[in-house]
C-alpha cells in the first residue's frame, strides 16, 4: 500500500467501472420481479389467514429476515446443487448470478411480504365493503380497489426495499459474480491503487441511489394523485380575525338578563 | 455428497467460539454509531451553521453507499491517512501496528453512526413539544428537560427503530470477513473448507443468527414494555 494517492485514477476507476453497473442492476431487477412474486404468494396466506400456510409463512419471513443476506447466499450457493441433486437436477454448471438472484429473490420476498401485508392493511375496510357493495366479488375487489390504493401506499417502503438490495448486490461478488464491487476489487490489482478504485465505486452507487430516490419520488406522486389534498389547509383563525369572526346563522346568544 | 446432520451440530459448537467477536463487532458499532448518530441529529435539529451542512452530507452519503464499499474505504483509505499524518508530525506509529479488528469497528462505526441518526432525529422529533415547554415551565434548565423530560420518552419513541439498526449492524457484522476478521460467518467458512461441508456449516451459522436476532427482539419487546409504562392508558 506504498502508492500515494492520484485523482486521475479516480477517474479512470469510474470510466472503467460504468460497465459492470448493468450486471448490478439485472440482479437488482431479476431478483425484485421474482421477489415482488414471491412476496404475494407469502403474504396471501397471512392476510386471509389459511390455518397452515400461515405458520409456514411466518417462518419464512421470520428466516430470511432473521439471518444475514451474505449467510443466505452461501446457503443457497451450497446448498441448492445437493438439494437439486437429489430431484436428478445438475446444477453444478450453472452461473452463480443465477444462484444469486434466486438467494436475492427469497431474501426479498420476505422483505416485500411485509410490505405487501402492511399496505393492505392501510387501504380503508370501507373501501373492500363499498366494492362489495357495488356488487364486485372478492377478486374483482382486490384487483381494482384494493390492489391501485396498495400501490401508492407501498411505494416508500418498496423504495427503500430496492435501495437496500441494490447496497446488498454488492456482496454478490463472494460468489464469484463480477458486478461493480467485484470489479472494483479486481481492477486495481495491477496498480495498486486500490483507494481510489473504492472511492469511484462509492461514488457509482450513490449516483444510483440518488436516481433510484428521485425516480420512486416521482412514482408516489403519481400513484397517489386521487388522494387530491387540500392546496392550502384552511389555517385556524386566531387573534383579531377570531374576535370578529362571523357566528354561523342560528345561534342565539343568550340574551344577559334574559328571562324566561 | 449427502446432507450430514451430525455435522451441523459440529459445526454449530465449533462456531459458538467465533459469537463473541460478532457481538462485539455490532456492540461497539452500535453504540459508537449512537454516540456519532446523536451528535449528528442534535447537531441537525439544533441547526448549528456548519455541522448541519456536514452531518447531512455524511448522512446522505452513507446512505447511499454499501457498507461493504464503506469497509473497503476505512481499510485502504485509514492506513493512507495515518502513515502521511504519523510521517509529517514525527509520531512513531504505524498503521501496520493496528489490528484489523480496529478498522472494522471505525467503519461499521461510520456506518450506523448514519443509521442512528435517523433513529435519534425521529425519536426526539416524536416527543411533543409540549413536554418541553412544561418542563421549563416547572423551572428546569434545558440540559435536565433533555435529560429528565426528553430523553426518556425519545428512546421509548424510538425503541423499534434501534432494535431494527441494531439487528441491520448485526447482519452487517458478517462483513468482517473482508478484512480478515473470524467472526461466525469467517469461521463458517473456515470450518467449512476444513471438513469439505459448506452446506451443514452454513445452516449451523443461519441457525446461530437466527437465534441471536429472535434474542434481539425478544428483549426490545421486554425494554419496550418496560419504558412505555408511562404511556398506558387506562386507570391505575
Amino acid at each position: 500500500m506504498g502508492v500515494p494517492f492520484e485523482w486521475s485514477y479516480v477517474f479512470e476507476y469510474f470510466v472503467k467501472l460504468l460497465p459492470s453497473v448493468r450486471i448490478s442492476l439485472v440482479i437488482v431487477v431479476c431478483s425484485l420481479a421474482f421477489g415482488l412474486i414471491v412476496g404475494l404468494v407469502v403474504a396471501l396466506p397471512r392476510m386471509y389467514r389459511v390455518p397452515g400456510l400461515q405458520r409456514v409463512s411466518q417462518v419464512y419471513v421470520s428466516f430470511f429476515r432473521g439471518t444475514p443476506i451474505l449467510i443466505q447466499l452461501f446457503l443457497f450457493y451450497y446448498g441448492m446443487p445437493e438439494v437439486l441433486k437429489l430431484v436428478g437436477l445438475d446444477v453444478s454448471k450453472v452461473p452463480s448470478l443465477y444462484f444469486v438472484v434466486f438467494a436475492f429473490a427469497l431474501h426479498i420476498g420476505a422483505y416485500a411480504s411485509e410490505a405487501i401485508r402492511a399496505a393492505a392493511n392501510a387501504v380503508d375496510r370501507g373501501q373492500i365493503e363499498a366494492a362489495y357493495a357495488v356488487g364486485m366479488n372478492g377478486r374483482q375487489a382486490l384487483r381494482r380497489i384494493v390492489m391501485p390504493q396498495a400501490l401508492g401506499i407501498a411505494v416508500p417502503v418498496l423504495a427503500n426495499l430496492v435501495i437496500a438490495m441494490l447496497k446488498d448486490t454488492s456482496l454478490a461478488f463472494s460468489l464469484g459474480t463480477m458486478e461493480l464491487t467485484g470489479k472494483a476489487q479486481t481492477l486495481p490489482t495491477l496498480s495498486q491503487h486500490f483507494f481510489e478504485a473504492y472511492l469511484s465505486l462509492a461514488a457509482i452507487y450513490f449516483i444510483i441511489c440518488f436516481a433510484l430516490e428521485k425516480l420512486f419520488a416521482a412514482l408516489e406522486r403519481r400513484l397517489l394523485r386521487y388522494e387530491r389534498r387540500p392546496v392550502q389547509e384552511a389555517k385556524p383563525a386566531y387573534g383579531r380575525k377570531w374576535l370578529n369572526r362571523r357566528l354561523p346563522a342560528g345561534l342565539d346568544l343568550p340574551k344577559e338578563g334574559a328571562s324566561s | 455428497m449427502k446432507l450430514d446432520p451430525a455435522f451441523i451440530w459440529t459445526a454449530f459448537v465449533e462456531l459458538l467460539s467465533a459469537v463473541p467477536t460478532t457481538l462485539e463487532i455490532t456492540a461497539v458499532s452500535v453504540l459508537c454509531g449512537f454516540l456519532i448518530g446523536a451528535g449528528t441529529a442534535l447537531a441537525r435539529l439544533y441547526r448549528v451553521p456548519v455541522l448541519r451542512q456536514l452531518g447531512s452530507a455524511y448522512v446522505t452519503f452513507i446512505r447511499g453507499t454499501p457498507m461493504l464499499v464503506h469497509l473497503l474505504l476505512v481499510l485502504f483509505g485509514l492506513p493512507m491517512l495515518i502513515d502521511s499524518l504519523a510521517e509529517s508530525l514525527g509520531w512513531p506509529l504505524r498503521s501496520v501496528s493496528i489490528p484489523m479488528i480496529g478498522f472494522v469497528y471505525v467503519a461499521f462505526s461510520l456506518t450506523s453512526g448514519a443509521y442512528m441518526s435517523e433513529v435519534v432525529r425521529a425519536g426526539l422529533l416524536a416527543v411533543d413539544r409540549g413536554q418541553i415547554e412544561a418542563a421549563y415551565a416547572v423551572g428546569m434548565t434545558t440540559p435536565q428537560a433533555l435529560r429528565r423530560i426528553v430523553f426518556p420518552q425519545a428512546f421509548a419513541a424510538a425503541l423499534p427503530n434501534l432494535s431494527n439498526s441494531t439487528i441491520g449492524m448485526l447482519h452487517g457484522s458478517t462483513l468482517a470477513f473482508a478484512a480478515s476478521v473470524v467472526d461466525v460467518n469467517a469461521k463458517a467458512q473456515i470450518v467449512a473448507s476444513t471438513n469439505w461441508k459448506f452446506f451443514e456449516a452454513y445452516i449451523a451459522a443461519a441457525v446461530i443468527f437466527w437465534g441471536l436476532t429472535i434474542a434481539i427482539e425478544r428483549l426490545t419487546a421486554l425494554l419496550e414494555k418496560r419504558h412505555h409504562a408511562y404511556n398506558r392508558g387506562g386507570v391505575a
